[in-house]
C-alpha cells in the first residue's frame, strides 16, 4: 500500500511548484469551490498512478491545486465513496497520499440528510464527533505504522480546536452553523425511516454515506481534522415524503455561496 | 462474466420454461415452503438447473422455483433463498430478484422465520413487516449502479407498500388471524443474537430480527417492486426470559404457524389487484 501511495504521491509532486498546506474534500455540489482558488493546475484521478475513478453525478473526479488569499490549498473535487464498491483502503487513498506531501490540517464537507427534527434543509452543520455504522474500517489489515499507531484514539476526531475557531467565524460572518453528531452508513439506498429513528436514538443528528473512512484516517495520520455537513434533505420518515438525489443537489446548489464563503474563511483563519 | 450477464442467463432460462407471465413472486421463508402445495398447475424449476444461479444449502429449504396459478393468479414462488451467512455475497442473495424482475413481476410477497422482541408478540404470531433495520453490515447495491433497473440513491421511505399492509391487515382480520405490525431487523447470522444483542435492537427500534430478507426488500425496492413482507414469529427473543433456541424448535414453530400463513397470503393473493398496484 505504502509503495502505491508513494507512487501517487511522486507524480502529484512532479506537476507541482507548490507545497500545499492544507486540503479541503469538497462534498456533493460544493464542487464549485475549486473556482476560487487561483494559479491552479488540475489534475485528474485519472492520470495519477493508483488512485480510483470518481463515478457518482455531481462530482467531478480531480485535484485543485493552487492558492486561495495567499495559501497553498489542494481540494478534492470529487470523492471516493464504499457504496461505489471501492473498498475502505482505496477510499481513503488520498488522504494518505495529501499527508506524505505534508498536509497537516484537512476540512472535510459533505452533503447529509437531518436527522435532528429542529434542523431545516440548507443548514450547515459542524460536525463534533461521528458514528461509523458501515461495518467496515479503513484502518483493518496491516498497520501502516509510518502513518500512525495501531490503536489511534478518536476522542477528539474533529479538533475542538477548529471547532471553536470556525463558530467564531460563522457568528462573525453571521452564517449560522449547528454542531452535531454526524452517522455514516454505507448506502446507496437512502436510510429508511426505521433506521433513522435508531440513528436518533444512538445519538445521530446527520447522516450520510461518506466522510468517517477519511476522517478515521486522517486522524491515524496525525490531521488535524474539521468537518462540515450541508443538510441537503430531511432523513427518511421526518417529513411525509419521498428522498431524491435531486433534492441534494438543488439544496447544496442553493446554500453553496455561503458554504464556500465560509469555508474560505476559515482556510484563512486556520 | 459480469453480474448483468448472470442475471440475463439465469432470466433467458427460466423464461423460456414458463408458460406465461408471472404476477406475483413469492419468497418462502424458513418452515413455509409448503405453501406451495397450494399452487396449480405447477411448473418446477430446480435452482441447481438454473445457469449461474447460487445454491441452497441451509436446513429446512428446497431450493427451486414453483411456478402456477393460485386463486386466479399466475405465481412464482421461491421455496429456499439464498442467505447472507451461507456465505453468498449480497449480489448473489438478491439475483432471484432481479431476475423477477426481469419476468415481469411487480409485486412480491418477502416472508420468513424471526425472533419476537416485541413482548406483544407470542411464537406462532404473525407480524406484517412495516419497516427495516438493516445491520447485516452489507448492502446490495454497493458497487456500479444498475441503471437499467434503478437509480444510484433509491428512496426507502415506503419500502413496505402501505396499501399491501392495509389490505392484509384487512384481510387477517376477516379470516380471524392475529397479526401484528412492526419493524424488522437484519443481522447476518449465523449464530442467534446474545442477550446483550437483542437489548441493543430492543433499544434500536427493533420488534424482530432475523437473518434475511432485507437485501432482497432492497434490491426489490430499487427495481421498483412493490413489497409485502410477512414474519413468522417463531420464538420470542425477549432478552431476559431467553432459553436456548434450536433451529428444530424454529422450524417446529413454523410448521404449527403455516396453515394460518397459508390461509393469509393465499386470500391476499386473491383479493390483491395487481394491476392497480402494478
Amino acid at each position: 500500500m505504502l509503495e502505491k501511495v508513494n507512487e501517487a504521491l511522486e507524480f502529484i509532486k512532479e506537476k507541482i511548484s507548490l507545497v500545499p498546506e492544507q486540503a479541503v474534500i469538497l462534498g456533493s455540489g460544493l464542487g464549485n469551490f475549486a473556482e476560487s482558488i487561483v494559479d491552479k493546475i488540475y489534475i485528474p484521478y485519472s492520470d495519477i498512478p493508483h488512485f480510483p475513478l470518481s463515478t457518482v453525478r455531481g462530482h467531478a473526479g480531480r485535484l485543485v491545486i493552487g492558492q486561495l488569499s495567499g495559501i497553498n490549498i489542494i481540494a478534492m473535487q470529487g470523492r471516493f465513496h464504499y457504496y461505489e464498491g471501492y473498498d475502505m483502503k482505496e477510499t481513503v487513498f488520498p488522504i494518505w497520499v495529501m499527508r506524505l506531501l505534508g498536509i497537516e490540517k484537512l476540512i472535510v464537507t459533505n452533503a447529509a440528510g437531518g436527522i435532528n427534527t429542529d434542523y431545516k434543509p440548507g443548514e450547515l452543520m459542524l460536525i463534533k464527533d461521528h458514528i461509523n455504522f458501515m461495518g467496515s474500517n479503513p484502518l483493518i489489515g496491516p498497520n501502516l505504522s509510518s502513518m500512525g499507531t495501531r490503536f489511534p484514539d478518536m476522542s477528539n476526531a474533529y479538533s475542538s480546536r477548529l471547532r471553536d475557531l470556525i463558530k467564531s467565524i460563522s457568528y462573525k460572518l453571521n452564517i449560522p452553523i449547528r454542531e452535531g453528531v454526524y452517522a455514516s452508513m454505507t448506502g446507496p439506498a437512502y436510510e429508511t425511516p426505521a433506521e433513522i429513528k435508531m440513528l436518533r436514538i444512538m445519538g445521530a443528528d446527520a447522516v450520510g454515506m461518506s466522510t468517517v473512512p477519511e476522517v478515521i484516517a486522517a486522524n491515524h495520520a496525525g490531521m488535524e481534522v474539521a468537518g462540515i455537513s450541508c443538510i441537503t434533505n430531511m432523513a427518511a420518515g421526518v417529513l411525509d415524503k419521498p428522498l431524491s438525489h435531486e433534492e441534494v443537489i438543488k439544496t447544496a446548489d442553493e446554500v453553496k455561496d455561503k458554504f464556500i464563503k465560509l469555508v474560505i474563511s476559515i482556510i484563512n483563519e486556520i | 462474466m459480469s453480474y448483468i450477464d448472470k442475471i440475463n442467463n439465469a432470466y433467458e432460462y427460466i423464461n423460456n420454461i414458463l408458460p406465461c407471465r408471472p404476477q406475483i413472486g413469492v419468497v418462502l421463508g424458513t418452515g413455509l415452503g409448503t405453501l406451495a402445495d397450494h399452487i396449480e398447475n405447477k411448473v418446477i424449476i430446480e435452482y441447481n438447473s438454473v445457469p449461474d444461479f447460487p445454491v441452497s444449502t441451509v436446513e429446512g429449504h428446497a431450493g427451486r422455483f414453483i411456478f402456477g396459478d393460485m386463486e386466479g393468479k399466475k405465481v412464482l414462488a421461491m421455496q429456499g433463498r439464498f442467505h447472507y451467512y451461507e456465505g453468498y455475497s449480497m449480489k448473489e442473495v438478491t439475483l432471484p430478484i432481479r431476475v423477477m424482475k426481469k419476468l415481469g413481476i411487480g409485486m412480491l410477497i418477502l416472508s420468513n422465520a424471526c425472533g419476537g422482541l416485541n413482548k406483544a408478540f407470542s411464537a406462532g404470531d404473525i407480524m406484517i413487516i412495516k419497516d427495516h433495520i438493516n445491520l447485516i453490515g452489507d448492502n446490495p447495491l454497493i458497487g456500479a449502479n444498475l441503471s437499467e433497473f434503478g437509480p444510484r440513491f433509491p428512496d426507502m421511505s415506503q419500502t413496505y407498500d402501505h396499501e399491501l399492509i392495509e389490505l392484509c391487515k384487512k384481510i387477517a382480520s376477516r379470516l380471524n388471524i392475529k397479526v401484528h405490525e412492526g419493524i424488522y431487523t437484519a443481522v447476518s447470522g449465523p449464530n442467534y443474537e446474545t442477550k446483550a444483542e437483542l437489548n441493543m435492537l430492543i433499544v434500536a427500534g427493533s420488534d424482530a430480527v432475523g437473518m434475511s430478507t432485507v437485501p432482497e426488500a432492497i434490491v426489490a425496492r430499487h427495481c421498483g417492486i412493490k413489497i409485502l413482507g410477512l414474519s413468522c414469529i417463531t420464538d420470542m427473543a425477549i432478552p431476559d426470559a431467553l432459553v436456548p433456541l434450536s433451529h428444530e424448535e424454529v422450524v417446529r414453530v413454523a410448521e404449527m404457524a403455516k396453515p394460518k400463513f397459508a390461509s393469509l397470503v393465499k386470500e391476499f393473493i386473491k383479493e390483491v389487484n395487481i394491476h392497480e398496484s402494478l
